[in-house]
C-alpha cells in the first residue's frame, strides 16, 4: 500500500518532466561509441560487434553513427597503457558528439567509469557482457545501464555432468584467473561449485604442457575451458584458436562458456552468445538515443544459452535427452531424413503408392484369373448344353445313319437263317453275310462312339492337334445330316498339317455350329445346296478356316449382330450357337467373323494361332 | 412271269443285303445307288415289278423321284424304306401314291408282305391299263363323224338333238349310233358312258360344249 502511495506522485512528476525529455532527445547526437576490451581479431568480440551493428543498421528511424575502439585489454595492461589510451581517446574524440557509450566487458566499463568525468561528462553508458558478480561489485551510477551475463562455473559444471553422467573429475583449463577477462570470477567459485569433485587445474601453463596434460585425463572427467590467450612463449591468439589446439589432444569432452568455442572443439555448455549480447546492447543504446532516460532502463540479464555441439556429442556419446532442457544443438549433420525430407516423403509416398498399386494389380490379376477359370467353366457348360441341343437336332439324322447298318444287319441275319434252313446251305454265302454283319456292326459302333464323344462334357483342355484332322471328323460326323438335307458337304484342307493348341471337342463344336448354320441357311434354296469348308495356313503364324454356304447370305444390317447372345434369324434357334462359337474361338486367342461372298452365300471365317515349333 | 424289285438306296451294304434276301424270296432284283440312276435306266413298267425306295439320299431324294415317276405316268408301285420316318414325309409320300412306308431295320416278313402287296397292286393296275388300252383302240377306230356322235350320245343327247346339232337327219344319226355301239363293243348306253368316263372324254367334251 505504501508503495502505491509513493508510485502515484512519482508518475505525476514524470509526466510534468516530459517536455524536457523531448528537448533533451532532440539535442542528443545520434552517435554511439563502442569500446570493447578486445582487439577485434577474435570471433567472440567480432560477434558482439556484428550483432550490435546489425541492430543499429536495421533501425529505420534515423541514421546513427557508429564509432568503435578496441582496447585490447586482455593483452595490454597497466597504468601507463591506460593513460595512453585515455589520451588517445581524448584527442581522437575531442570534437565528436557522442550520444551513448557502449562498454563491452567489465574491464572496459571500469575504464569508462573512471574516465567519464573527463572524457564524456553526462553521456549515458550502456555496458554489455558484465558478469553479475562484477555488476554487484561496481555500484553503478543511475545513467549507466546494460546487459548482465551469468557465466558461472556452476553452470559449466552442470553442463559437464550432462555430458559425463558419472562425473568425478573436472579439469580447469585457462590462463591465470587474474589475466582473464570474462571468466576470472571462476577463481573464487571453484571451492563451492566443484564440491565433491576432483579438480585438476591446468591454469597458466604453456600450450605444450596444456596439450600433454589434457591428453591424459582420467575417465569420468570433463575439461572446463575458460580462455587461453597465448602459448606462454610470446605468441598470442584468440581463445577460440587456443581451444582448437587443446581440443586436438584432449581425451575428454571440453565444456565451454562461449558460443565461439563450440566450433573449435567444445562439446557445449551454458555459453555466451556474442550476437545476442551485442544486439541487446544496441537496442538499449538506441532507446537512450530515442530519448528514454537510462536510469529508467534496468539492467537486463541475457545472452547466455545452453548450446551443444552435435559432432562432439557424437564423439563422446552424449544423447540429446541428457542435455539441460531447452538446449540448442549446433552442427548437427542433418540426416538423410532432415536433409531430403520432402524428397524422402515423396519417394516413400511413391513407393507406398507403387506397392499399393502392385498389390491391387496382383489382386486384380488373381480375380481376373479366377474369373477366367470361372468363365471357361461356364463356357464349357454352356457349350455342353449347346452340344446336347445340337445332338437333339441331329438325332433324326443320327437315327437314320445308325439304322442303315442296323437294317443291313437284320436283313443279313434273316437271310442267313433262311440259308441255314435249306438242305444244302451255301457256306460261302454265309461267310460273306457274316463278314458284312461284322462290318455293319463296327460301323454302327463308330457312329455311337462319335456321338458319345460329341455329347460328353469335358473340361477345357487345350493340346496340340492337327486342325485338318479335327475338322475332318466334324464333316464326316455331319455327312449323314447333310445327305438327309440334300446338301453337298465338302472339305478342302491345306496340303500341310495345321498344328494348333486347342481343345478339339470345343473346336469341333464351333465348326459343327457353323456347318449346321450353313445347312439351315439352305432350307429354302432349291438347288446347288452346298456347304464348303476350307483350311489354309495364313502367313505362317495362324490358320484360317472358312465355312461357306450357297444360301441367301446374311442381311448386311445383321452381320455384326449375329454373334450376340440370343440373336437369331431362325424360327427354332436359341441364338447361342454363334455366341458360343465366338467365346470358344476367343478362348483360343483366335478371331471369328462373318462376311457375304460376292458370288452369294455367307462365309464364316476364323483364325487360330499356329503353335510354334 | 418274273417279278422285279428295283432297289434304290445309297447305302451299298444295305443294297447288297436286301438284294440277297429278295433273290432268296424269288424276285429279280435291280439295284440303283441313287434316284438319278433309276431315272437314267428307267424300268419298263409293263413288266411286273415295284420300287423299294430310300427316302434320304444325296442328290435326288426318294419323294422327289416319286414325283418324277408320277410325271412320267409310271405305274410302278413304290415302297418307301427309311432310316428315320418323320410324319410329314410319310404323309406326303402316301398322299402322292406310295404303296407302303417302312422303317429300317425292317423284318423280312414285313418287307416281303409289303412287296407282295405292291406287286399285286401293280398287277391290277397293269390289267386296268390293258383294258383301257383295248377300249382306247376301239374308240380310235371311230370315223370323225362317229366320234362326234359318240361324244354327244354320252352327254345324254337324243338323236333328234344330235341331228339338229350336226345339221343332218335323225335317220343318219341312228345309223352312226349303231356303228358306234358296234365298234365300242357295248350293248347299252350305260356301258358306252362308262367307257367315255374312263377315257376322260366327258371332261374334255364338257369343256368343249360349254365354250361352243
Amino acid at each position: 500500500m505504501k508503495l502505491v502511495r509513493v508510485a502515484g506522485p512519482a508518475v505525476l512528476l514524470l509526466m510534468t518532466l516530459m517536455p524536457f525529455w523531448v528537448s533533451a532527445q532532440e539535442m542528443r547526437p545520434r552517435s554511439i561509441l563502442v569500446l570493447d576490451q578486445s582487439e577485434l581479431v577474435g570471433p567472440f568480440y567480432y560477434g558482439i560487434f556484428s550483432g550490435l551493428r546489425a541492430v543499429v543498421a536495421a533501425n529505420a528511424g534515423a541514421h546513427t553513427t557508429l564509432y568503435s575502439e578496441n582496447l585490447d585489454l586482455s593483452r595490454f595492461k597497466g597504468p601507463a597503457y591506460e593513460q595512453s589510451l585515455r589520451r588517445h581517446l581524448l584527442e581522437k574524440y575531442r570534437d565528436r558528439q557522442i550520444g551513448v557509450i557502449v562498454a563491452v566487458g567489465v574491464a572496459t566499463l571500469d575504464l569508462v567509469l573512471r574516465w567519464r568525468e573527463e572524457l564524456w561528462p553526462g553521456i549515458p553508458v550502456v555496458f554489455a557482457m558484465v558478469d553479475e558478480i562484477d555488476y554487484a561489485r561496481l555500484k553503478l551510477p543511475p545513467d549507466v545501464t546494460g546487459g548482465i551475463v551469468r557465466v558461472g562455473l556452476a553452470e559449466s559444471i552442470a553442463a559437464a555432468r550432462a555430458v559425463v553422467p558419472n562425473l568425478k573429475t573436472i579439469a580447469l583449463v585457462g590462463d591465470p584467473w587474474d589475466r582473464q577477462v570474462i571468466f576470472r570470477n571462476w577463481k573464487d567459485e571453484v571451492a563451492t561449485a566443484a564440491a565433491g569433485l576432483d579438480v585438476v587445474e591446468i591454469i597458466g601453463l604453456r600450450m605444450v604442457e596444456i596439450r600433454s596434460k589434457v591428453a591424459e585425463l582420467p575417465d569420468d572427467s570433463a575439461i572446463i575451458y575458460s580462455a587461453v590467450y597465448s602459448n606462454g612463449e610470446g605468441a598470442f591468439y584468440p581463445p577460440a584458436t587456443a581451444l582448437s589446439f587443446i581440443a586436438e589432444k584432449a581425451n575428454r569432452p571440453i565444456v565451454v562458456g562461449a558460443e565461439t568455442f563450440l566450433a573449435p572443439g567444445g562439446v557445449g555448455g551454458s555459453v555466451l552468445v556474442p550476437a545476442v549480447i551485442g544486439a541487446d546492447a544496441a537496442r538499449t543504446a538506441l532507446r537512450i538515443l530515442d530519448g528514454v532516460s537510462p536510469s529508467s532502463i534496468p539492467p537486463v540479464a541475457g545472452g547466455v544459452r545452453p548450446i551443444f555441439n552435435w559432432e562432439q556429442m557424437q564423439r563422446w556419446k552424449v544423447g540429446a535427452a541428457s542435455l539441460p532442457t531447452g538446449s540448442e544443438i549446433r552442427f548437427r549433420e542433418p540426416g538423410l531424413w532432415e536433409k531430403y525430407r520432402w524428397q524422402s516423403i515423396t519417394a516413400v509416398a511413391i513407393l507406398l503408392l507403387q506397392a499399393a498399386l502392385i498389390t491391387i494389380l496382383l489382386h486384380e490379376r488373381n480375380r481376373r484369373r479366377d474369373a477366367e477359370i470361372e468363365s471357361r467353366q461356364r463356357m464349357s457348360e454352356l457349350a455342353h448344353v449347346n452340344r446336347q441341343t445340337t445332338a437333339g437336332e441331329l438325332s433324326s439324322s443320327i437315327a437314320h445313319e445308325l439304322n442303315q447298318p442296323m437294317g443291313s444287319i437284320l436283313t443279313n441275319a434273316e437271310t442267313a437263317e433262311l440259308i441255314l434252313c435249306s438242305n444244302t446251305p451255301d457256306l460261302d454265302e454265309l461267310r460273306e453275310i457274316l463278314a458284312e454283319i461284322r462290318r455293319d456292326d463296327l460301323r454302327a459302333n463308330e457312329i455311337i462312339r462319335r456321338m458319345r464323344s460329341f455329347v460328353k462334357q469335358s473340361p477345357f483342355e487345350a493340346r496340340e492337334i492337327d486342325l485338318n484332322a479335327t475338322i475332318r471328323e466334324v464333316f464326316e460326323f455331319l455327312s449323314g445330316q447333310a445327305s438327309a438335307r440334300n446338301v453337298t458337304l465338302e472339305l478342302q484342307t491345306s496340303a500341310e498339317p495345321l498344328r494348333v493348341k486347342a481343345d478339339p471337342v470345343q473346336l469341333q463344336q464351333v465348326i459343327l455350329n457353323l456347318i449346321i448354320n450353313g445347312m439351315d441357311a439352305l432350307a429354302d434354296v432349291p438347288d446347288g445346296r452346298s456347304v464348303i469348308g476350307r483350311t489354309e495356313a495364313n502367313g505362317g503364324t495362324s490358320a484360317l478356316i472358312s465355312i461357306s454356304d450357297s444360301g441367301p447370305g446374311i442381311p448386311a444390317e445383321k452381320l455384326n449382330r449375329i454373334f450376340d447372345p440370343f440373336f437369331t434369324t431362325k424360327e427354332q434357334g436359341m441364338g447361342i450357337g454363334l455366341c458360343i462359337a465366338r467365346t470358344i474361338v476367343a478362348a483360343h486367342h483366335g478371331r471369328i467373323w462373318a462376311e457375304n461372298q460376292t458370288a452369294g452365300g455367307a462365309v464364316f471365317r476364323l483364325t487360330l494361332p499356329l503353335s510354334a515349333h | 412271269m418274273p417279278q422285279t424289285v428295283y432297289v434304290v438306296d445309297d447305302d451299298a451294304s444295305f443294297r447288297t443285303a436286301i438284294e440277297r434276301r429278295l433273290k432268296k424270296a424269288g424276285y429279280e432284283v435291280a439295284t440303283y445307288p441313287s434316284a438319278q440312276d433309276l431315272l437314267d435306266r428307267l424300268p419298263d413298267d409293263h413288266e411286273p415289278g415295284c420300287i423299294l425306295l430310300d427316302v434320304q439320299m444325296p442328290g435326288l431324294s426318294g419323294p422327289e423321284l416319286q414325283n418324277s415317276l408320277s410325271k412320267l405316268n409310271s405305274t410302278l408301285p413304290i415302297v418307301f424304306l427309311t432310316g428315320h420316318a418323320d410324319t410329314r414325309t410319310t404323309v406326303r409320300t402316301i398322299k402322292a401314291g406310295a404303296d407302303d412306308f417302312l422303317t429300317k431295320p425292317v423284318s423280312s416278313e414285313d418287307l416281303l408282305k409289303a412287296i407282295e402287296r405292291a406287286l399285286r397292286c401293280h398287277e391290277a393296275a397293269r390289267s386296268r391299263r390293258l383294258k383301257l388300252d383295248v377300249t382306247r383302240a376301239r374308240i380310235a377306230a371311230f370315223t370323225p363323224r362317229e366320234r362326234q356322235v359318240f361324244e354327244l350320245i354320252v352327254r345324254g343327247k337324243i338323236n333328234k338333238q344330235i341331228a339338229h346339232e350336226l345339221g343332218t337327219t335323225e335317220r343318219t344319226i341312228k345309223a352312226h349310233r349303231q356303228q358306234v355301239m358296234e365298234k365300242a363293243e357295248v350293248q347299252s348306253l350305260a356301258e358306252l358312258v362308262s367307257i367315255a368316263e374312263h377315257l376322260g372324254v366327258l371332261a374334255s367334251t364338257a369343256k368343249a360344249g360349254d365354250s361352243g
